[in-house]
């Protein structure tokens, strides 16, 4: 690990998390909420990994705000200024005050999360009140400004909430592989069928992404790659490209025909990528492939 | 020469100055109090090794992301507990199991119908199978606490228990829970800990003030705060509609709430 204090001025701050710029002269920036003057803390490998939002520290959006509390399964405390609106998956309601509206967003896509067995209805609550969010999972909350024009591409299951000029369209991942042949054919999404692409095209809005357990980030440059654990993935900017990617280990004798493979998904820059140190097993049968989505293919 | 006391802000004991930590619950003393712009207050991070007394009595508290509850029992003291919250025990803590009435009932609903008691002396130890914290509840004479079902990890011998068929809940409370745990005190203190999955938050309602809650956050509260659901139909056009279902808290009194839930089925 490597440390370096991050310099700040009041004049030129630019949150190296979200990218924002600000006066710098609060504890926190005040579009995500990461820590200010913290020290950056970089992996030996390259990874940076992101500063836990402060407990209590807040992030403003228009006449409206929310408040991370807590730290082992934080809280999204949301102050919502009369008509202000954010939208998210009931399930993630913890409470709210007898005062905010709640209604169903209808979206475009429903029909295809349905398909996918993703939540086929998702809430908004609309100000002026309180309402408080919050994931089954120990780990970190990452705000996500997104400015005018910009996007960012979300792992399934992970968006807490946006803000009402966040866009959000279901994409297909791409990146699938079926084993098996006649009636046995079964397909593979080591990344889920899909991904959440949120959008702010008008104004500036605020995307909340839960992790599980630690989240890290680290800055592809143009063409360059890594193989990633399909389901560490949690996020990306939307010009990093994916691509499912095979590895097979060299075996002699008896084991080369028992020897695993390894499924990875290939991330290519430029931009941003984020992992997350806790997410669900990937079972790969194991068993002869019969088609693939497009791919990069390693034998050793 | 005479020490002067230290209130403790979250329970209300008094300490002797100096003390890191309230002996009655375990807060940490000194330092301010984590309150939401919303007026949530959060529970105590109880610090690793932290030591609560009860009668001739001690509970260290081990460890931070799954805390263990440590019980050095005194002769003649016990606790009583859901057998599979046991971590570990010394040979001479004698057990031995309590009805708590409705077997088949409380069996049919996913709750113990047997409490196990241990008696001192000696040590015995406790915890819950996920992240979260421990939240020490001193409890006064002629006191009521209520909790949602497994989520109490031992209450001291001085506390009665028995549990509630809460009406119009079946299957909202997580998991299909049908009963709360309800904890009295009759003459004597006693005290009462929970383990709370992720963060756990308080707030205290004044009479006749209302909050919404999603059930499966609810952790506990005072025997005067009254529970009621409430349904809120979300429509969604062609698709027709979905239910959400709130309880509504209404005071006076507190109410406890954890962060890591399991949504309710609808």
């Amino acid at each position: 690990m490597t440390d370096s204090t991050t310099t700040t001025s009041t004049t030129t701050y630019t949150c190296r998390w979200c990218r924002s710029t600000g006066d710098g002269s609060g504890v926190t920036c005040t579009s995500c909420g990461a820590p200010i003057r913290v020290a950056e803390v970089t992996t030996a490998s390259g990874w940076e990994k992101l500063p836990p939002i402060p407990d209590l520290a807040r992030i403003q959006f228009g006449q409206s705000h929310v408040q991370v509390e807590g730290e082992f399964v934080p809280v999204a405390d949301f102050t919502l200024a009369d008509g202000d609106s954010i939208y998210f998956s009931h399930h993630t309601i913890l409470w709210q005050d007898t005062r905010t509206t709640l209604d169903a967003l209808s979206r475009k896509g429903m029909i295809k999360r349905m398909r996918a067995g993703m939540p086929s209805v998702l809430a908004s609550a609309t100000g002026p009140g309180r309402i408080a969010l919050s994931e089954d999972r120990p780990g970190e909350l990452i705000g996500v400004p997104i400015q005018r024009g910009s996007g960012i591409d979300v792992r399934e299951h992970h968006f807490l909430a946006a803000t009402s000029p966040v866009q959000f369209e279901p994409l297909a991942t791409n990146v699938w592989f079926v084993t098996g042949s006649g009636d046995d054919k079964e397909t593979h999404y080591p990344l889920g069928q899909y991904i959440d692409r949120f959008t702010s095209p008008d104004e500036h809005g605020l995307l909340l992404v839960q992790s599980g357990g630690n989240a890290f980030m680290r800055d592809l440059k143009a063409g360059e790659t890594m193989l990633l654990k399909p389901p560490s993935l949690l996020a990306k900017d939307m010009s990093v490209q994916m691509l499912l990617h095979l590895e097979h280990p060299t075996a002699a004798g008896w084991t080369s025909a028992r020897a695993n493979r390894f499924v990875w998904l290939r991330v290519t820059g430029p931009g941003r990528v984020w992992v997350q140190s806790q997410y669900e097993h990937f079972e790969d049968p194991g068993t002869s492939l019969n088609s693939m989505s497009n791919h990069t293919e390693q034998h050793w | 020469m005479t020490g002067q006391r230290v209130q403790c802000r979250w329970c209300k004991s008094p300490n002797d100055e100096g003390s890191a930590a309230c002996g009655t619950c375990g807060a940490p003393l000194g330092g301010a109090q984590k309150i939401s712009d919303s007026g949530w207050r959060e529970a105590p991070r109880l610090r690793d090794l932290t030591e609560i007394r009860f009668g001739a009595s001690m509970i260290q508290v081990d460890g931070e992301i799954v805390p263990v509850a440590d019980i050095t029992l005194g002769d003649g003291d016990s606790v009583f507990f859901e057998h599979h919250a046991l971590l570990w025990k010394e040979e001479r803590v004698a057990l031995h199991a309590q009805s708590t009435g409705g077997g088949l009932r409380k069996m049919l609903g996913g709750m113990p119908f047997v409490l196990t008691v241990a008696n001192g002396p000696g040590r015995i130890a406790f915890s819950r199978d996920g992240t979260g914290e421990l939240i020490v509840l001193p409890m006064g004479p002629s006191d009521e606490i209520d909790v949602r079902g497994h989520s109490f990890l031992i209450g001291s011998h001085q506390l009665t228990y028995q549990f509630e068929r809460i009406k119009g809940l079946k299957n909202i409370l997580h998991g299909g829970e049908m009963y709360m745990d309800e904890f009295h005190t009759a003459g004597e203190s006693g005290v009462l800990v929970l383990h709370g999955y992720g963060n756990v938050f308080e707030r205290t309602l004044e009479a006749g003030e209302s909050i919404l809650l999603e059930p499966g956050a609810f952790l506990y509260k005072d025997g005067s705060v009254t529970i009621n659901v409430e349904q809120q139909d979300l429509k969604t056009g062609v698709f027709g509609g979905h239910s959400l279902w709130l309880a509504r808290m209404t005071g006076p009194g507190r109410v406890g709430i954890q962060s890591m839930y399991h949504h309710h089925a609808d």
